[in-house]
């Protein structure tokens, strides 16, 4: 992957010298790396963002999609009935909430794959934190 | 859709006091407000964020009980109702957003760690002048939000303790300020997962009692009104009969946007854990949102048909008036001549419903108040104890500014916590989501960025409803383009483009907020009271760069 200097804006280059190292994943620095939705910086953001962008597509469609087949079609999608719905009706008040609940579900699933992948630990058991830094906040420990 | 002036009080409603309901309202009121002492809170850590404690199904609760207000409860009933085909879009808006919150935000703002969403505002973009405007839209979104919560709960409080709907209003608005003022956050989050208990085990309980009772369903009632449907009036079903595809899709994308920018939820993601804990949260969250929302579309189906047998057709010009569809919940169970107690039940989650939305605004509006205008602003070496005294305060007087306007408010309950969605949608959305997803958005990027959304929805608001005849919105055109309720499909693209415009024409942000975005979406493990700024300040060894 060739990712430095590919921003628009033209930012300083010593800052994403490493960013697209993919044979040792665990030393990409990140704060090195450049957020940019549409060009990830490193492995992990790539295969986030994959996710990401495939399963907000699918939420486009699961949405707007009923709405606007029935703004197109509106004497097919009203004339077919299931379970007494016209059609239009059971995609947009149970299709879309349930299908949004779904696609929540499939997106938690994978991120926790792709967390195992990259070797992320969420116990929230680990050591108490350097209190220095959080102690201007008003420092409240465990 | 148009803004006339409301009728009161719903004339089917039997409103007198209510000896049993009476007793199940003030038992539940006396349990927030133990729960409240029990949990109440002497400092700041616990009043904004409750410690950085909570976990998923916990957590999950909150968001849906912090979520489901009496716009949920009663108001998207009425909007189905009154609306038909259009009031879908509330269903679809209200429930479908959590996941672009989850997808895009919910990870990285716990990541970004602080305690409120004009402390993201003003940090990431290194600003006071960003963070007071993002605090006063927060206050603004509370009071908009609040006066339709204040409304709901009066008129179901007439339900059980009759009286006027004055004398309803103040009560309840004081006892919600009152458990309020002394628990903070933590208290609050305690008492929603208690709140979203009752108030979906009562809407379920009435749906699923009108239906059997009244021979519509059984087992499975948010299906089986499909069967209902058909002999429903045509304006139930038939799409955009009333109300355009645009204004449908603009509503829709409001809400859903609007979901993504509200304090209050937002600030539900600083109280978790882990960021793990904050997306399964927000799953749990939507399920238990889908549990009601699945379900309201059949409420209102079960009470147009009650109310189109009992008391006269629905639609029309004698059809239910709007006061009636705000209560059409308690109507529906009213109608099918369910017991008094029972029916006070349903009424007590509408309450609890209210109140729980209510408290979560507050509290959101508090902490911009003491933190963010008070703290940061001006006086930095504000003490906890002053901190909590101008939060209280600040939960006070707007408790009272919202009681004062929800005796004579300007739309339905849904509409109007509509126009608190669009407000969220066209000033903050577009500041998180850049504000996360694109390091180079800078200061005046976002000034330029939150002033315009700003103008678009003042402008809006003033032109349908404040100055808005007898014959219809000031400026009609303006009207079309930007509906007070779907003003950010039209303007959140303005923004979007106005903030990252501005931003390419000015200088990049610090090498210091750059870094600090970028730890939002790094994959290491974050300890669990670091903010991203720590890991940034301590790996580079130097203090806040100011630019």
């Amino acid at each position: 992957m060739t990712d430095n200097s590919s921003q628009s804006d033209g930012t300083a280059p010593d800052i994403e010298t490493d960013g697209g190292v993919q044979t040792s994943r665990r030393n990409v620095n990140y704060l090195d790396a450049q957020i940019n939705i549409f060009k990830p910086a490193t492995p992990f953001m790539r295969d986030h963002l994959k996710i990401v962008w495939m399963m907000f597509v699918a939420w486009t469609i699961i949405v707007f999609g009923p709405v606007t087949a029935t703004f197109l079609a509106p004497d097919l999608m009203t004339s077919i009935t299931i379970l007494g719905f016209p059609l239009h009706y059971l995609l947009t008040a149970m299709g879309a909430p349930s299908g949004a609940l779904i696609l929540s579900f499939i997106y938690a699933r994978k991120r926790d794959q792709l967390d195992d992948k990259y070797g992320i630990d969420h116990s929230t058991k680990q050591a108490a934190p350097d209190t220095e830094t959080v102690a201007p906040d008003g420092g409240a420990e465990q | 859709m148009t803004f006339t002036p409301l009728q009161l009080l719903p004339d089917a409603l039997n409103a007198s006091f209510k000896i049993i309901p009476a007793a199940m309202v003030s038992g539940m009121l006396l349990l927030f407000l133990g729960i409240g002492y029990a949990f109440r809170v002497a400092d700041t850590e616990d009043l904004w964020v409750a410690g950085r404690s909570i976990g998923n199904v916990e957590n999950g609760m909150a968001i849906g009980a912090n979520w489901m207000s009496a716009a949920s409860y009663l108001g998207m009933a009425a909007l189905i109702a009154l609306s038909g085909y259009y009031g879908l879009a509330f269903v679809v808006g209200w429930s479908t957003g959590y996941f672009v919150l989850l997808i895009f935000m919910a990870a990285q703002m716990r990541r970004f760690g602080k305690y409120t969403a004009p402390d993201f505002v003003g940090d990431r973009f290194n600003s006071d002048t960003a963070r007071a405007i993002g605090a006063l839209t927060t206050i603004l979104i509370g009071f908009v939000y609040s006066v339709g919560q204040a409304r709901g709960m009066g008129l179901v409080g007439i339900y059980v303790f009759g009286g006027d709907y004055a004398t309803m209003v103040i009560l309840m608005m004081g006892i919600t300020v009152g458990y309020l003022a002394l628990s903070g956050m933590l208290g609050a989050t305690k008492n929603m997962a208690v709140q979203y208990v009752i108030l979906i085990v009562a809407f379920l309980a009435g749906l699923y009692a009108v239906g059997y009772t009244q021979g519509y369903s059984t087992f499975l009632p948010q299906v089986e009104y499909g069967a209902l449907l058909g002999q429903l009036n045509t304006e139930f079903t038939e799409p955009f009969s009333g109300t355009s595809y645009f204004l449908w899709i603009a509503t829709a994308f409001s809400l859903i946007v609007g979901t993504c920018g509200l304090p209050h939820v937002l600030v539900r993601f600083y109280t978790v854990e882990s960021e793990r804990t904050a997306r399964w949260s927000t799953v749990w969250g939507l399920f238990f949102i889908c549990l009601l929302y699945l379900s309201a579309p059949a409420f209102a189906a079960f009470g147009t048909d009650l109310y189109a047998n009992n008391v006269g057709s629905v639609y029309g010009a004698n059809g239910m008036s709007g006061a009636e569809g705000d209560v059409i919940v308690v109507l529906a169970s009213q109608l099918a001549n369910l017991p008094t107690w029972f029916v006070g039940l349903v009424a007590a989650g509408g309450i609890a419903a209210a109140i729980a939305t209510t408290a979560g605004l507050f509290i959101a509006a508090s902490s911009a108040a003491a933190h963010d205008i008070y703290t940061n602003i001006i006086n930095p070496d504000a003490t906890q104890r002053q901190q909590l005294l101008v939060g209280r305060s600040t939960i006070i007087v707007l408790g009272a500014i919202v009681t004062v306007t929800a005796l004579d408010p300007p739309a339905l309950v849904g509409e109007l916590v509509a126009l608190a969605f669009s407000l969220a949608g066209l000033v903050l959305f577009p500041m998180f989501f850049l504000g996360l997803w694109w390091e180079n958005a800078n200061r005046q990027g976002a000034l330029a960025g939150m002033t315009t959304g700003l103008l678009i929805w003042t402008a809006a608001v003033f032109n349908e409803l404040i100055l808005a005849t007898e014959s219809g919105p000031l400026v009609p055109i303006y009207a079309e383009v930007f509906p007070a309720v779907g003003a950010a499909l039209v303007g959140t693209p303005i923004v979007f483009a106005i903030t990252i415009g501005v931003s390419m024409a000015t200088s990049e942000p610090p090498e210091r907020i750059k870094q600090i975005v970028r730890q939002c979406h790094s994959p290491k493990p974050m300890g669990q009271q670091q903010s991203a700024e720590d890991i940034v300040d301590a790996k580079s060894g130097h203090s806040p760069a100011d630019d």
